[in-house]
């Protein structure tokens, strides 16, 4: 075909227009069948593309691993010399303080990757998929806190809707003081950041600001006490039958690079792991 | 008008070369809602050297492959890929001389544009959509408009055009 010669919009080049437009219209109403057919291009044409972008991901990401790692084994040679006596009296300085044993939560690490569209962030691909264990509505997240939940998995990789998709949904509540919401993505921004907002607070209930809210564990599918984020402020909400607040989320899956997905028993807690680690 | 000699073997090279470079080493650039699109790009450049309806089909093939790697809602991609490499394929007849100027524009247009479908088609939140559509969308147009000027000054043999100096 020679190109620019006919300039015309002839009724092939309209008729070719109108399917792929209906074709796109049919994937949005029928999502089941267009995760199926997208589910089947990532495992055939995209596999060789993602598997290069997943290498070029690691090397991004090694050299900062790299120092963190030679850091940390500078850090553990040198504390590796104090082990015995630190590991009793770390047990018993948990004893005196009546702590429990620090979890130990199965996890698989796995790497983010990236893609250049706006909605970018809403879902993520990550680089474990079922050879690795990876299971359906396991919980994904970040040494900050709560990212999102794993929805498709494949052999080498899975996706993750974060808790930017519009339709995410977790059970949580506030610590201290147990009052309990729903949390989603809010409508309302800070500055460029988006927000959460906890959902289906009591009327009689009130929230001060600052306070932390971690996922409750209602429902099943996010362990208790992963933080989801900080109360920075009341919505406005108009038929009275609840209070709604702003929560400035723990974790910004836009910028995750690492993640890890929890392999946890759902009802197990893994608040304490989270609290140990940014008392540290 | 874009001189355009048929020679689609080398097009064709220069579009995988974008594909590699989008899967690559775009990841290694860093701050994924700037960094040029390579995918955009490519379809975009196929697009106005081809007729509406065939580039119509490609954008869709491109967006599907979207879709597939960012499924927040699947269609939105398909279907913004699609207006976009069909509007390009007509424009192209309309307002597409040999300026780099222009042709640099004309491409970041269609990657704000193919940006605004896909948020709105995929039901973006108020305050996001602003941040997405005035801020991020016009970063990532001006960096893969940069890019493809310098693909077209590299590859004008190649992709048969003669850019006006």
């Amino acid at each position: 075909m020679a190109p620019g010669s006919d300039r015309s919009l002839s009724r092939r080049d309209n008729a070719l227009f109108v399917l792929c437009v209906a074709l796109s219209v049919v994937m949005l109403v029928r999502p089941d069948w267009g995760n199926m057919v997208t589910g089947m291009v990532r495992q055939s044409v995209l596999r060789p593309f993602l598997w290069m972008q997943q290498r070029a991901e690691e090397s991004r990401t090694s050299r900062a691993a790299f120092d963190r790692l030679r850091a940390e084994r500078d850090s553990a040679a040198y504390a590796a010399q104090f082990l015995p006596s630190l590991r009793s009296e770390n047990q018993r300085l948990r004893d005196l303080l009546g702590l429990g044993k620090r979890l130990t939560i199965r996890y698989i690490p796995a790497e983010v990757l990236h893609q250049s569209l706006p909605t970018d962030g809403r879902t993520l691909i990550l680089s474990a998929g079922q050879d690795q264990g990876v299971q359906p509505f396991d919980a994904v997240v970040s040494a900050e806190g709560l990212v999102g939940v794993v929805r498709f998995v494949e052999a080498e990789r899975s996706v993750a809707f974060t808790w930017a998709h519009p339709d995410f949904r977790a059970s949580a509540f506030t610590q201290p003081g147990a009052v309990f919401g729903v949390i989603a993505p809010a409508l309302q921004v800070s500055g460029s950041d988006q927000l959460l907002q906890l959902k289906g607070v009591a009327i009689r209930d009130s929230v001060p600001l600052g306070t932390l809210v971690t996922t409750s564990g209602l429902g099943g599918v996010y362990p208790t006490g992963i933080p989801v984020g900080t109360v920075i402020g009341q919505a406005s909400e108009e038929t009275g039958w609840e209070r709604i607040y702003l929560v400035r989320p723990a974790a910004n899956p836009e910028a995750a690079t690492q993640v890890l997905i929890l392999r946890n028993p759902k009802n197990a807690p893994v608040g304490p792991a989270f609290a140990a680690d940014s008392a540290s | 008008m874009i001189q355009i000699r048929a020679d689609r073997s080398r097009l064709w090279m220069v579009l995988g070369l974008l594909a590699v470079l989008h899967f690559a080493v775009r990841p290694r650039l860093g701050a994924p809602q700037v960094a040029p699109d390579f995918l955009m790009l490519a379809l975009l450049l196929y697009a106005i050297r081809s007729r509406p309806g065939t580039a119509a089909v490609a954008g869709f093939l491109v967006g599907l492959a979207a879709d597939a790697m960012a499924p927040s809602r699947v269609g939105a991609a398909a279907l913004a890929h699609t207006v976009v490499g069909y509007l390009a394929a007509w424009g192209r007849a309309v307002f597409f001389p040999d300026n780099l100027f222009v042709n640099g524009l004309v491409i970041a247009l269609g990657v704000w544009l193919r940006n605004a479908i896909l948020l709105f088609a995929s039901g973006s939140a108020g305050g996001n959509l602003t941040m997405a559509l005035l801020v991020w969308a016009p970063l990532q147009a001006i960096t893969t408009a940069l890019t493809a000027a310098l693909v077209l000054l590299l590859f004008q043999r190649w992709l048969d055009i003669r850019l006006e100096a």
